[in-house]
């Protein structure tokens, strides 16, 4: 189940989609010459520091900051009270009737609702002068009783306007619950609580901003995945046409959806710069700013009630899901981002007609949650794997069989869910037999066995089938009725007067190589060598349009966008051959940059020759043929494209210790067609480890009084090479309807690890694991 | 202060504050960015560059600690021609890197390990490279990068041509 092609492989007769073709971005990265934000630097530039609140809820009562204001290489001193920042507040729109408006200051006024919260920010002549200065801010803060628990009562609600703390709530319902669960063999109940955490990305948060001085203009280079949107939400923020706003995202170092949010830090950025016009301003965030005040994820509460028939049929599920959303509803994607999505994927790829389940997001004083890498299915996944398990044991059924029994197969689809979201994979169990085969489940129950007997340590099997929903167009768009619906994106297709093509698209990437899969899709849809493509990504005075980087969308969408182009400019230049060859339009072709007449082994003309009549030569365009080769198209979906997954492994359980070895790993999803083979790879086996991670070792953990305990790299685990095992990833490949037939694949990994080492260990041990993460401690505690 | 050191075989002398730390002063001072600031807590190991050979962190470490010293970043791997190492065309070969923030870092752990062992095994490699966190790739095509480039300096560089890398683009 490894990759076949070699990389570098040339592209054959079929072109360059579908083959591992060499990164466009490598030659920089490996060199040390990649332009990430944190290595600008521009003439006259200041660096910021802010000042972060150590309270993780308190009133601000007075803020001096005189000394601060006259320490060395000081330029300016901003807090929350300043004429430039108080102007301007984040207001995450919903028109869901149960959300519950908040605003999220750009420095604190009046509280401070997290510890971590930007306070007051300083530009100085660079970043130790800028970090002096922050420490010669006295503030008196009075604090408040802080709530860490979303399931605790509040003492002192986080926003006035929700006195019980919640900022959305909604129930999913479907068929008839109450009469179903009353009919059924067996109810199980069960309580799971998963752990905070976030992504970490290994490049922390950077921006730099700057105000022209003339002209009314704001450049704003920053690690965002949703360049696009950032302009057009910091054009209204600010108040500038949207097109005097340019974001610039460059190289970016990783950003798992924690990028894919707009930052105070970021507004407040841009306004200090329109307060110190001409001056660039710069602010690399550290790695302790990060785990403080970057969005965290995945910090729920799932109480389950299952009805399952006698021979295992899931009839009936009741759920109340709580999302911890701290300290403010995130901007843009809001408190629903979390909740919504742990309710309209709880049910996963099972079939189930009864449902009914509560969501809602609960403010409290931890840092804000946000969109993190498959959005709160990794917890959800959990949850509905947790309660199979353990339906099985009581039923005396395999792990296996009940899933069988109740995943949705080619023979349902499209399968409409319990929550109206249509799944048209349904290769579920041909993912599961995959994977029963390569962790070698036809030998495990034995040696299971034969260990006990033995004495020896036990071992255990953990299962997770998932529905990874991606690409979504307008129809499926995820989301609590925002102000924006994302579905589309555009790319603009340029043929150079030399022949070479230039792409312009918008789509972002913070590692997923899309200038490489952008290429490769054009390279074919034109008909030219991948090499003669170029892709200009991440800066909104290039590209038309593109949401961004978010709900694995880019292959779908930003690839059907860019194939859409591709195919519009191949069209006008076969036109203008045909034109200027007088043959039958439909009789050529443009294959490798030339053009043939189909059937016809010498070329009529290059590319090049063609480009060149196209800008260079009127004389020799057609009449009425419109100079220039280039064309602009959009894409949408309209529906989204669901990616079957299922992963399993094999643990090994130390009882004296609770440690925990993992034997076997294996992966197996529908990637749809595939445009990179290396890449998908690379994209499944990183987001596999990041749950492992999630699984095993990282855990945001905050004290009663709202103070993070694991506030750096030492207390907050990431797994390294040496904890993580081989893994053994395949697909399998049902081309999806879009005009690639591609599937997204960057967060189904995630969405794994959870439920399958909770159900290895409890498997191994005959233990229940209903918190995260499993830890040894975890686990010792359980034998004992 | 003044501090006077090597890096990658160039003498470079520079004025420099007691406190700042030798990664700020080769990416701020040198415009050498290549060396890459993850935790500035010792951790993650982006910051991994060879003082005298060995690794070290940069963000753990002032400046004027490394007076007299020499240093190695990424920008020094390739040959002056531009030719790649072995294992920065591995890295690129294998997919070991996505974002590429953690890599500068795990080429210079891989290269120090390169430079004692001609052919670590799997195991080795991960052991040595678990100072590195990557948040991207999974670990897995940075070991087959490694490994591969171990297989390729130790059969003896002649049977290697070295090819070139399709450049960046935007
Ligand atoms: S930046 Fe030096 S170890 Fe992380
Ligand atoms: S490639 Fe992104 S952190 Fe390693």
């Amino acid at each position: 189940m490894t990759i076949s092609t070699l990389p570098g492989d040339t592209p054959e007769e079929g072109g360059a989609v579908g083959t591992t073709v060499r990164r466009k971005e490598d030659g920089r990265l490996v060199t040390g010459h990649g332009r990430y934000v944190s290595d600008l630097r521009l003439p006259g530039m200041r660096q910021v520091a802010f000042l972060r609140s150590p309270y993780g809820h308190a009133r601000l009562r007075r803020i001096d900051a005189s000394a601060a204001r006259t320490a060395d290489g000081v330029d300016g001193v901003f807090t929350g009270d300043s004429a430039e920042i108080a102007a301007v507040g984040l207001r995450a729109l919903s028109a869901l009737p149960s959300y519950i408006e908040t605003e999220q200051p750009v420095l604190a006024r009046a509280k401070v609702r997290f510890a971590g919260e930007a306070v007051a920010a300083v530009v100085a002549g660079d970043r130790y002068q800028a970090e002096d200065a922050i420490e010669l801010i006295d503030v008196d803060y009075e604090p408040l009783p802080a709530t860490v628990c979303a399931w605790a009562e509040p003492e002192v609600p986080v926003h006035d306007e929700a006195p019980d703390n919640v900022l959305l709530q909604r129930t999913f319902e479907a068929g008839d619950v109450p009469e179903t669960m009353a009919g059924a063999y067996l109810v199980l109940e069960r309580e799971l609580v998963t752990n905070r955490h976030a992504g970490n990305p290994m490049e922390c948060r950077a921006g730099v901003a700057l105000w022209d001085y003339a002209d009314n203009r704001l450049t704003f280079w920053s690690g965002t995945q949703v360049p696009h949107l950032a302009r057009n939400m910091l054009a209204e923020l600010v108040g500038l046409p949207e097109g005097n706003v340019r974001v610039i995202a460059p190289d970016v170092g990783g950003g798992f959806g924690t990028k894919a949010v707009l930052y105070p830090e970021d507004v407040a950025l841009c306004l200090m710069a329109r307060a110190m016009r001409g001056v660039p301003l710069k602010w690399v965030e550290d790695r302790s700013e990060h785990l403080l005040a970057a969005t965290h994820a995945r910090d729920h509460r799932y109480l389950m009630r299952a009805g399952f028939a006698e021979d295992g049929r899931l009839l009936a599920l009741e759920a109340d899901v709580t999302c911890n959303v701290g300290a403010y509803s995130v901007y843009p994607w809001t408190a629903g981002i979390e909740p919504l999505m742990a309710g309209g994927l709880l049910t996963g790829p099972y079939r189930l007609g009864h449902y009914r389940c509560t969501v809602r997001g609960v403010a409290t004083n931890t840092s804000p949650s946000g969109p993190y890498r498959g959005v709160a299915r990794p917890a959800s996944v959990f949850a509905m794997e947790t309660v199979l398990d353990e339906a099985a044991h009581e039923l005396g059924m395999d792990a296996v069989d009940i899933r069988r029994r109740n995943l949705i197969t080619v023979g349902d689809v499209p399968y409409r869910m319990p929550t109206r979201l249509i799944d048209e994979s349904g290769r579920y169990g041909e993912c599961l037999d995959k994977v029963l085969d390569s962790i070698g489940y036809d030998g495990f129950r034995a040696e299971q066995a034969r260990r006990r007997e033995a004495g020896e340590n036990p071992i255990g099997v953990g299962f997770a089938c998932y529905n990874e929903l991606t690409g979504l167009g307008r129809a499926a768009a995820a989301g609590p009725r925002m102000a924006f619906r994302t579905g589309h994106d555009a790319c603009t297709v340029r043929i150079n007067p030399d022949g070479r093509v230039t792409v312009l698209s918008g789509v972002t990437s913070q590692g997923q190589g899309l200038e490489t899969t952008i290429a490769q899709v054009v390279a074919d849809a034109v008909g030219v060598a991948y090499d003669d493509v170029d892709v200009r990504i991440g800066d909104t005075t290039e590209s038309l349009w593109g949401f961004g980087a978010f709900s694995s969308r880019q292959a779908v969408i930003g690839g059907g966008a860019a194939h859409r182009a591709g195919e519009a400019v191949r069209g006008r230049v076969l036109a203008l051959a045909a034109a200027l060859f007088e043959v039958e339009e439909a009789k050529l072709k443009l294959e490798a940059g030339r053009v043939h007449i189909i059937g016809v082994r010498d070329e009529l003309a290059t590319l090049a020759e063609l480009a060149r009549v196209a800008y260079l030569e009127s004389n020799r365009l057609p009449d009425g043929f419109e100079p220039g080769l280039e064309a602009t198209r959009f894409y949408d979906p309209i529906r989204g494209a669901f990616a079957a997954g299922v992963q399993a492994a094999i643990v090994e359980v130390d009882r004296a210790t609770g440690e925990m070895a993992i034997l076997r790993w294996a992966c197996v999803e529908d990637t749809g067609r595939v445009i990179n083979p290396q890449i998908v790879h690379g994209q499944v086996a990183g987001a596999i480890v990041q749950g492992i991670g999630g699984a095993l070792y990282e855990h945001l953990v905050y004290d009663e009084a709202g103070n993070l305990t694991t506030g750096t790299l030492m207390d907050y685990l990431m797994p390294t090479s040496a904890e993580i095992p081989e893994l053994d990833i395949g697909h399998i490949e049902v081309p999806a309807d879009n005009p690639l037939g591609v599937r997204g694949v960057g967060e189904g990994g995630t969405l794994g690890p959870n439920a399958v080492l909770a159900g290895a260990v409890a498997d191994a041990l005959g233990v229940r694991i209903s918190r995260l993460p499993i830890t040894p401690a975890v686990v010792w505690e359980a034998v004992q | 202060m003044k501090v006077g050191f090597t890096v990658n075989g160039e003498a470079v002398s520079m004025e420099v504050e007691p406190r700042t730390t030798l990664a700020d002063a080769l990416r701020e001072g040198l415009g050498l960015t290549g060396t890459h600031l993850g935790c500035e807590q010792g951790v993650c190991g982006a910051c991994t560059i060879l003082l005298d050979g060995r690794p070290i962190r940069a963000c753990l470490m002032f400046a004027v600690q490394a007076s007299g010293c020499s240093v190695t970043t990424v920008e020094g791997m390739a040959a002056e021609d531009g030719t790649l190492h072995p294992l920065q065309r591995a890295f690129c070969d294998q997919h070991g890197l996505q974002c590429g923030f953690c890599t500068p870092g795990m080429l210079m752990s891989a290269l120090h390990l390169l430079h004692r062992e001609t052919s670590p095994t799997r195991r080795r490699i991960r052991e040595e490279l678990s100072g590195n966190i990557c948040r991207c790739t999974g670990y897995a095509s940075i070991v087959d990068a490694v490994q591969a480039a171990a297989e390729e300096m130790a059969a003896g560089m002649d049977d290697a041509a070295p090819t070139e890398v399709t450049g960046g683009t935007t």
